[in-house]
């Protein structure tokens, strides 16, 4: 199964555009709210029609502003789960998930996906005598007894506590391999995103910023927005005083930062960059005499340290000119004894470094998105 | 602290409950105490008279039901969903009948669908139909007061009804017409029951309308409300309007407990 995306609407002030592609895959659309990532689902169900655009699902057109094909909701063969579940509420788990079933062997069918999702025992009972998560299965089976190898999930897990979310993701995974679905999750939680996708689509306003799999978008955001939104702690601003053998020099504040230049795009001398890091990345060191001059090495002060019991963040006023965070696990963090020190070398290792064109934010749009 | 403030005025609060409900149940009482006790009762309740104006009253409000239900219920539906200016106006037209005195709509359908009215002047001119003082008049009558209450109550229902459930039902293939029937319809429910039920009720006890547009005429027009009327304004016909009141009374108490086991037993499966 496949799905091709791709889709222009104006709803009032509200402008969006996006293009992307799944296949046998789970992709995630992640974002703020009201970025536009249930905005999407609704395009692809056919509950929005967009101005302009195409979608087509395993290889059908659905929607084609060029020919005028606009196909209704109920003829495109896709499972929709909706964040609030919508389950109906006056019938049966069993009536529930027949609703959208067609054709022969019915009664089997729905045995089958009964079993699948673990709700055997409550197929007689009504939605409102279910816990949260079996209301989350019995929402997903129905969608799923449609027999639809496209599945949108609108944050399925968002109204879980951790236990069942950790469990019902699993459950997810493992569908998507034994049924051959194409699953789009929208989620504005970095830490479900990072556990399920695939691929990962990051919206912002109306835009999808990045489509890439889900490692090059953590490692590699496409500019400073796409950084920040994927809890990149540290993005400093920096000109470029040389490029040599796949190696930038970045001038940073005042100090003096090397990394590897990134795939496709070659910055010239003097140009303004952004350069990421994340908090995690970044080491301590205790201050050492050779250290002042070498690159990617930064004296720092602790301003400010928050305590999270299995980590710390410690927010350092360094040379760099911008607040630096670091994220330090509780176990170093107690044998270099950071308790008792304010001052420290930063380590900011040249492998994750990441450079990244400096661009206004609303132009960080489906163009930057396939260069990345 | 709410417990306390509940038991302070319970000697007054006991008395004003105690007055309400005697006002409420005196005349019920009367009315029993005068239909036992006199006599001719019973031959009231026998007469031609009455049981020719209990159908009329029974099928004709059954009809002005039906049609009510039939053409309200899209027109509930579609009003709780459509957005477009003036819709607010619309609303409130349709609302007028609830609160319009029934002398003032007799007089209304009268001017419109009367002899000499807007559409009863060409009707009666080209095709030599005439709706005034019929039995058709008689149910439009009934159809005119009745059915907002029925509409009021449709749109009320199907607005609670979440438009999710139906958004849902499209992505799970459902057709329009299939998602009203298995979703919209069933939650709906109560509040259309209850909406048909006074909509019956009223087309039931009308009055003034059907006296002005519709006359009062034995067999054709004269329902029950309008049976009591002529009884009462014969001399000493109270012993018969009472008889008449007791019997109508009797047929709505059966025929809306009739409705509410039907209605709380589809909520039952709701």
């Amino acid at each position: 199964m496949t799905l091709e995306f791709a889709a222009r609407a104006q709803l009032g002030d509200f402008s969006y555009d996006a293009r992307f592609e799944a296949g046998n895959e789970i992709v995630v659309l992640f974002g703020h709210s009201g970025a536009g990532k249930s905005l999407t689902l609704q395009l692809i169900a056919g509950l929005l029609q967009p101005d302009e655009g195409r979608i087509a699902i395993g290889g059908e057109p659905v929607f084609d502003s060029e020919s005028g094909l606009n196909l209704p909701p109920q003829t495109r063969r896709i499972g929709y789960v909706v964040q609030d579940l919508a389950l109906f509420p006056h019938m049966t788990v069993a009536e529930n998930v027949e609703f959208g079933m067609t054709g022969e062997g019915r009664e089997r069918r729905l045995a089958e996906v009964l079993d699948l999702m673990h709700l055997g025992e409550f197929r007689d009972r009504k939605p409102r005598s279910l816990s949260g998560g079996q209301q989350q299965r019995a929402a997903l089976a129905r969608a799923l007894a449609r027999e639809a190898s496209l599945l949108l999930l609108d944050e399925p897990f968002s109204a879980l506590d951790e236990s069942l979310r950790v469990e019902l993701r699993r459950e997810l995974i493992r569908l998507r391999s034994e049924l051959d679905l194409s699953v789009i999750f929208v989620t504005h939680d970095l830490r479900e995103a990072h556990l399920v996708a695939d691929r990962l689509a990051v919206f912002d306003a109306g835009r999808l910023l990045q489509f890439d799999g889900r490692e090059r978008v953590f490692r590699a955001p496409a500019n400073r927005r796409v950084a920040e939104l994927t809890g990149v702690a540290n993005i400093l601003r920096g000109r470029v005083a040389a490029a040599r053998d796949g190696i930038l020099t970045v001038e940073a504040g005042g100090a003096s930062l090397r990394a590897p230049t990134p795939n496709g795009w070659r910055p010239g001398q003097g140009e303004a960059v952004d350069i990421a890091i994340r908090a995690e990345r970044v080491n301590l060191r205790r201050l050492d005499a050779d250290d002042p001059g070498q690159p990617n090495l930064v004296r720092g002060t602790i301003r400010e340290e928050l305590g999270y019991g299995a980590t710390h963040t410690l927010r350092f006023e360094s040379a760099l000119g911008e607040t630096v965070e670091v994220e330090i696990a509780a176990r170093p963090y107690e044998v270099l004894g950071v308790a008792g020190q304010k001052s420290w070398t930063l380590e900011l290792p040249p492998e994750d470094l990441h450079v990244m064109a400096v661009s206004s934010e609303a132009a960080g749009s489906s163009a930057s998105a396939t260069t990345a | 602290m709410t417990a306390l403030r509940a038991r302070a005025p319970q000697a007054g609060l006991a008395l004003l409950i105690a007055v309400f409900a005697v006002f409420f149940v005196l005349p019920f009482a009367g009315l029993f105490e005068r239909g036992i006790g006199g006599s001719g009762t019973w031959d009231a309740i026998t007469s031609n008279t009455a049981l020719d104006a209990l159908a009329l009253s029974l099928w004709t409000s059954a009809v002005a039901l039906v049609i009510a239900v039939v053409a309200g219920t899209p027109v509930a539906y579609w009003l709780t969903h459509a957005r477009f200016p003036g819709k607010g106006a619309v609303e409130a037209l349709i609302d007028l009948p609830i609160v319009l005195p029934p002398t003032i709509a007799g007089v209304a359908l009268l001017t419109a669908f009367g002899r000499k009215g807007l559409l009863g002047a060409p009707l009666d001119d080209w095709f030599g139909l005439t709706l005034g003082f019929s039995t058709v008049a008689v149910i439009m009558a009934q159809l005119f007061v009745g059915a907002p209450f029925y509409v009021r109550a449709a749109r009320a229902g199907f607005a609670s009804v979440d438009a999710q459930y139906e958004r849902v039902a499209h992505t799970l293939g459902a057709s329009r017409l299939r998602a009203f029937a298995r979703i919209v319809l069933p939650l709906s429910w109560p509040s259309l029951a209850a909406g048909a039920a006074l909509c019956w009720a009223r087309a039931l006890g009308e009055l003034g309308a059907t006296l002005i547009f519709a006359g009062n005429l034995q067999g054709e027009t004269q329902t029950m409300p309008l049976a009591i009327l002529s009884a009462f304004e014969r001399a000493d016909g109270l012993t018969a309007a009472v008889a008449l009141a007791i019997l109508l009374l009797a047929v709505a108490l059966v025929a809306l407990a009739a409705f509410w086991l039907l209605s709380t037993r589809g909520r039952g499966t709701v």
